[in-house]
């Protein structure tokens, strides 16, 4: 391959991998099911050395894709036949701290966790906090707007991120900024699942660690209850960090697996609340009393940190303990109006009747953010098919109560024949526009997001209101 | 003369915009210019809002302040306060935000969806009316800054906070620029959580708390113990006026105040996000490589040029 030639003159020894097997490494990413081998891997080490790559592939006509960690759950790091791979992992460096002004700047391939590990000891750390931190990076971060447990309060990855420098798909550079006049580009950058450009430079909002930090766990008997328990907080003003529901299923799993000691119930519910210390006591006493209220028969409440972890740790491994239960399951990621969660966990039941599979239910209850695990045994002749209709199913639900598709897996190539749900030919039409604003030539990760005919088939799924839309057509009435 | 066109619905504007585009007119929206002059004064409806989800859909033509008086009944607000009653519509167009940005961000951190006609008449809604979504392409935050030249925002869904208990203001006196940036410093690094930290320069800090009454006590005392100060509600109403009367802004590193101070004569500052508003106009401190990608942007929502 010429391309090849070219890259390995611009890149330093050993930065371009073209051996079968080491390709392999890259065919996929959390979205194991999608495989696809590229033609090339590089691994730059700086901005300008990503320019030449990009300029190379311009030149060559070869798409090419950005990639971190590959922990992303939609395949949004998933090859391109015949195309390049943009390996970050060896940008890791820390570039600058500024712990007077509370920022702090990184390249791609840094970690999340190891921005808050680089400022704790100063008593900040860095908000959002995917369940995957350990290993993900903060360049995925910014392709997917990840967001986490605790973004119910503090936000998602794009309410962090203060500035960019990013390598454009023309090879040329730009730095963004969130307060600039003019559009908000590093806004709508933010979250582009890697279409719009590659990130080598991210200066990233740091926050003081709060004074207090307590963590409640309630046990009920159904979900419902823990629901009206969610309800019950938000209408009692009270901001919580955290709010998690985890359902019978999931615990049992849960206990199977990491034996976190739950008690056995219907229902869990976990809240965490952090700020100045007496706000805190005073936000914990009324979560307690609103927990009763609706129900809850046992509350534990972490005295320190060692306790909270173990609040935490059936949670946290959650997805990973179905794998005691199910050989297989599917993660779906669809997001609800908070009030609109328990019928959509009743249309979920009885889907789960329909189709004669399980379906755990783990979700981030403070903001309407179900992750379903669909159960199934690929073994089992047409089981991993009807795994797949059952979770689209849900995501309809999801649609229908006024939701959307994907509260932080991001689109990828997972959802992207699904957008024609939640979005209307115009809809997508414009977001195209700001495609070619970007990327003309459109080999900056191609296939992804967006529905294509090749990916999807000619015909578009049935296309439902957009929410904005139903909301101003009920008026007219 | 330019014809002043008040528009009432979504349709209705997709309507003009496709005629003033067919007659090749040229459109401003909300202010002068133009052969065509947009209003969405009508465009004045709450069109959904849900409590127990802590959003709202309002059409653009909503000025803040109205919104928020129906949203107490609820016990709930949208935390935008710029200066002025302006529309949510403008909130986005022009970025607008106030004191309280410290904590809650500015309307690009509560946009939640949009629907915005585009010049050639296209009805676009991006987003939707749920806090978390991820899916497509944010049109929103594109939105927020767009000035109007990337087409007319008719809908907007919004996060809200719950409305706090209690709130307190302490206003705490400096003197040099190093004094100023000490006490700031000494601020944003208490264990509080405040809602606003202004810099009235020269002479004062102002320092909002909002939450519940025990802890807003609590935080007053602990600031207090830090750097002195008194209670004074009145200050935001000064503050208003002083950032509505200089809407210059600038921006500074948040970490490098006192040298950002040394130059300003005047100035409103919101220490933690590095901006002070200063009398005469708006700095442009893009990168040229940004302004440059804004225009391509801007041609391809308008390739005509309709909007201006």
């Amino acid at each position: 391959m010429e391309l090849a030639g070219e890259l390995r003159r611009l890149l330093p020894a050993g930065a371009v991998i073209e051996e079968p097997e080491q390709l392999r490494t890259y065919e996929c990413d959390g979205l194991t099911g999608h495989r696809m081998i590229p033609a090339l891997v590089v691994l730059p080490e700086t901005t300008g050395q990503v320019q030449a790559v990009v300029r190379a592939c311009q030149a060559a006509r070869v798409p090419f894709v950005a990639r971190g960690a590959g922990t992303g759950l939609s395949g949004g790091a998933l090859p391109v036949a015949d195309g390049v791979v943009i390996a970050l992992t060896r940008m890791n460096r820390i570039l600058e701290v500024d712990l007077e002004g509370a920022r702090i700047v990184v390249q791609p391939g840094v970690t999340n966790l190891q921005v808050t590990e680089t400022v704790i000891g100063d008593g900040f750390y860095y908000a959002p906090d995917p369940s995957s931190q350990q290993v993900c990076t903060i360049g995925g971060n910014v392709a997917e707007n990840s967001g986490g447990a605790h973004c119910l309060k503090y936000g998602f990855t794009v309410n962090h991120v203060l500035g960019l420098l990013v390598v454009l798909p023309d090879g040329g550079t730009v730095r963004l900024s969130a307060d600039t006049p003019g559009p908000d580009l590093l806004g709508v950058f933010v979250g582009s699942e890697g279409t719009l450009g590659i990130a080598t430079e991210i200066t990233l909002r740091l926050l003081r660690r709060p004074e207090a930090v307590r963590t409640v766990l309630a046990a009920f008997d159904s979900t419902d209850a823990a629901g009206a328990t969610v309800s019950g907080i938000v209408s009692a003003g009270i901001l919580a960090s955290a709010m998690e529901i985890m359902d019978r299923l999931t615990i049992e799993a849960a206990e199977a697996a990491v034996h976190p000691g739950y008690p056995a119930a219907g229902a869990l519910l976990l809240v965490e609340l952090d700020g100045p210390a007496l706000q805190v006591e005073e936000d914990l006493a009324a979560v307690e009393a609103i927990c009763r209220g609706c129900g809850a028969w046992e509350i534990r409440t972490a005295a320190d940190d060692h306790e909270r972890a173990l609040l935490w740790k059936g949670r946290k491994s959650a997805f990973a303990a179905m794998g005691r239960v199910s050989s297989d399951y599917y993660v779906q990621d669809g997001v609800v109006p908070r009030t609109k969660l328990p019928e959509v966990l009743r249309r979920i039941a009885e889907l789960e009747a329909e189709f004669g599979l399980r379906v755990g239910n783990v979700f981030h209850a403070g903001d309407g953010n179900l992750h379903p695990l669909v159960l199934y045994d690929s073994r089992v002749d047409g089981e991993p098919e009807r795994a797949r209709a059952l979770a689209e199913a849900i995501l309809e639900a999801c649609i229908d109560a006024g939701g959307s598709l994907t509260g932080e897996h991001g689109i990828g190539v997972d959802k992207a024949c699904s957008m024609p749900l939640l979005f209307g030919a115009d809809d997508l039409e414009a977001m195209q526009r700001v495609r070619r604003a970007f990327d003309p030539s459109g080999l900056c990760n191609p296939g992804k997001v967006f529905p294509t005919p090749r990916l999807c088939g000619e015909v578009p799924g049935p296309y439902r209101a957009h929410p904005l839309e139903k909301a101003g057509l009920a008026e007219r009435l | 003369m330019p014809s002043v066109s008040e528009i009432a619905g979504v349709e209705e504007a997709a309507e003009v915009l496709a005629g003033a585009a067919g007659r090749g007119e040229r459109v401003s929206i909300g202010r002068d210019g133009g052969e065509v002059v947009l209003s969405t004064a009508g465009l004045d409806r709450v069109l959904e809002h849900e409590a127990g989800d802590l959003t709202v859909i309002v059409e653009a033509g909503v000025r803040i302040r109205d919104l928020n008086e129906r949203l107490a009944g609820h016990g709930q607000m949208l935390a935008l306060d710029p200066p002025g009653n302006p529309t949510i519509g403008a909130c986005i167009a022009a970025n607008l935000s106030g004191p309280r940005r410290h904590r809650y961000g500015t309307a690009r951190d509560l946009v939640i969806g949009v629907t915005v006609v585009l010049a050639d008449g296209t009805i676009a809604s991006s987003g939707g009316k749920v806090v978390k979504n991820v899916a497509g392409y944010d049109l929103g935050k594109l939105f927020c800054g767009s000035e109007g030249r990337l087409g007319l925002i008719a809908r907007v869904a919004v996060r809200l906070h719950p409305l706090p208990e209690a709130t307190r203001t302490l206003v705490v006196p400096v003197g040099s620029a190093e004094d100023a940036a000490t006490r700031a410093r000494a601020i944003l690094r208490a264990p509080v959580a405040a809602s606003a930290v202004d810099l009235l320069w020269p002479g004062r800090l102002a320092v909002l708390f909002e939450g519940g009454r025990r802890g807003v006590e609590e935080q007053v005392d602990t600031v207090r113990s830090l750097v002195g100060g008194r209670d004074d509600d009145s200050v935001w109403a000064q503050i208003e006026q002083r950032q509505a009367a200089a809407p210059g802004r600038r921006l500074f590193s948040p970490g490098r105040l006192a040298e950002a101070l040394a130059g300003l004569d005047e100035a409103i500052v919101r220490v933690s996000a590095g901006v002070a508003y200063v009398p005469g106009a708006v700095d442009d401190q893009r990168d040229p490589a940004e302004a440059a990608l804004a225009e391509r942007v801007r041609a391809q929502f308008d390739p005509a040029g309709t909007l201006i």
